[in-house]
């Protein structure tokens, strides 16, 4: 099934970010707001991790509101950083990292990969 | 009088620092010194040597941490199509050849396990970096200025030192963690010394890698060192024009995209206006802001990351960093513009 297939490679895609030194949590939002996947460390418990995915992805929605359409937004704390961003198929990805890690490091590459991964071929 | 032959510049980006330091001592004698070989543990530390510094050939592991070779070769595709790009592995496997000459590496290569093996990788890869592409379309101009080039490195928390120069003067300004904190010019150092780069009329200017000053002249926000050097300047009698200097080729690699302060807010933390330009709605951001801090404070009831520092808002054509704290508000835009 299409679905499935495409679900897989995008739960590939997020298992290899989950790899990342210092991530400690990742999904995907699916249009139908079905999230594919999360990983989880204990900074991060899977109800708050919801919860502020929920809240973030809401966010974008505050900056429409505001002029602006962003292609991905960065919360910046004193131990982390999240990042939220949307591809105009309406997937939605979120990325937790601890700040100054590895994954921190590279969270343009992992989101600049996500927003160009081709789900066709 | 002989002109030297041309240097190759040639990155590989290895997590196996030893494999490396062995490739950069047999290439470097075995090119008898026309390759100038520069190697990156990482994709991250890779990307920002490509910003600082224009090569020929980047070669790069598959297997590496965090972001694999893939990865990363679909993105030094997109973000540099000219330059040429190799693949290396230490564990080759028809679909992993096919992969990456996918993402757009022009050579797919096995590490080798002897000294003859390396001397083939070495010719190949040589044939590589003295094929010549057909030419074709090139050209790009220079349009990015200090003040925004120093805002982007402070509103990043980079750590660099810009170096400044035209034919009358020559100075360094040094950013560590988004913080100015030294600079100098001919005689003068300290907030002098970053006016009077500032004002200069022409010239160029390269970011170099960080390193510590020998001491430190400069203290208190970006933001007030920017005004207030906008405000001399304004002030000032107009400086003598200047012929303009060549671009390096670094500079001319860089600079394919124009980027301007679009507008700038700061606001003290109660929210009374300190400082507003080209704000269109000063009322409507200052309220941005607040929801920014709202939002903030509740991820941080959900998860112990500590205090708020900033939002980065990524447009597709520029970006914009957002800050709420107790005691100030400031939101800046900029706006980048693609120079092809």
């Amino acid at each position: 099934m299409e679905t499935d297939r495409v679900n897989d490679k995008l739960q590939q895609w997020l298992d290899r970010c989950a790899l990342a030194t210092g991530m400690f949590g990742c999904s995907i939002r699916l249009p139908d707001g079905v999230w594919i996947s999360h990983n989880f460390n204990d900074l991060c418990p899977p109800t708050a991790f919801d919860e502020i995915l929920r809240r973030l992805a809401d966010a974008l929605s505050t900056f429409s509101a505001h002029g602006f359409a962003p292609r991905w937004l960065t919360w910046t704390f004193e131990k982390g950083r999240l990042r939220v961003a949307r591809r105009p198929d309406g997937l939605l990805l979120a990325l937790a990292s601890r700040r100054d890690s590895a994954a921190a490091n590279n969270l343009d590459l992992f989101t600049e990969d996500f927003l160009t991964l081709d789900l066709k071929s | 009088m002989t002109t030297p032959a041309k240097q190759h510049q040639i990155l590989f980006v290895d997590d196996e620092t030893d494999f490396l330091e062995t490739l950069r001592a047999l290439f470097t004698a075995w090119s008898k010194n026309t390759w100038h070989i520069e190697g990156a543990a990482s994709a991250d530390r890779a990307l920002e040597i490509l910003k600082t510094r224009a090569f020929d050939l980047v070669v790069v592991d598959v297997n590496m941490p965090v972001l694999d070779g893939e990865q990363f070769l679909r993105i030094l595709a997109r973000r540099y199509p000219d330059l040429k790009k190799a693949a290396i592995t230490g564990y080759a496997t028809e679909e992993r050849r096919a992969a990456c000459l996918a993402s757009g590496a022009e050579l797919f290569i096995e590490k080798p396990r002897t000294a003859e093996g390396l001397k083939s990788i070495f010719v190949m890869l040589d044939e590589l970096v003295t094929w010549k592409q057909q030419p074709g379309f090139q050209g790009m101009l220079r349009r990015v200025g200090l003040p925004d080039v120093i805002q982007m490195e402070c509103l990043g928390r980079n750590s660099s030192i810009l170096e400044v120069q035209n034919r009358q003067l020559s100075g360094r300004i040094y950013i560590e963690d988004g913080w100015i904190i030294h600079a100098v010019a001919g005689e003068a150092t300290g907030e002098a010394a970053f006016q009077k780069l500032l004002s200069l009329a022409g010239g160029g200017f390269q970011l170099q890698p960080f390193e510590p000053p020998q001491q430190r002249t400069i203290e208190g926000q970006w933001e007030f060192l920017l005004m207030e050097a906008a405000r001399v300047h304004d002030e000032s009698p107009p400086a003598p024009a200047i012929e303009p200097e060549p671009p390096s080729v670094a500079e001319t690699q860089a600079a394919t995209f124009s980027v301007r302060v679009a507008e700038t807010l700061i606001c003290s933390g109660d929210g009374t206006l300190l400082y507003q330009w080209q704000c269109a709605d000063v009322n409507a951001r200052i309220a941005l802001l607040h929801e920014i801090a709202q939002q903030a404070a509740r991820v941080g009831e959900l998860l112990p990351l500590g205090k708020f520092d900033r939002l980065e808002i990524q447009l597709s054509a520029g970006r914009a960093v957002a800050q709420a704290q107790p005691d100030r508000l400031v939101f800046v835009q900029i706006a980048t513009e693609n120079g092809n």
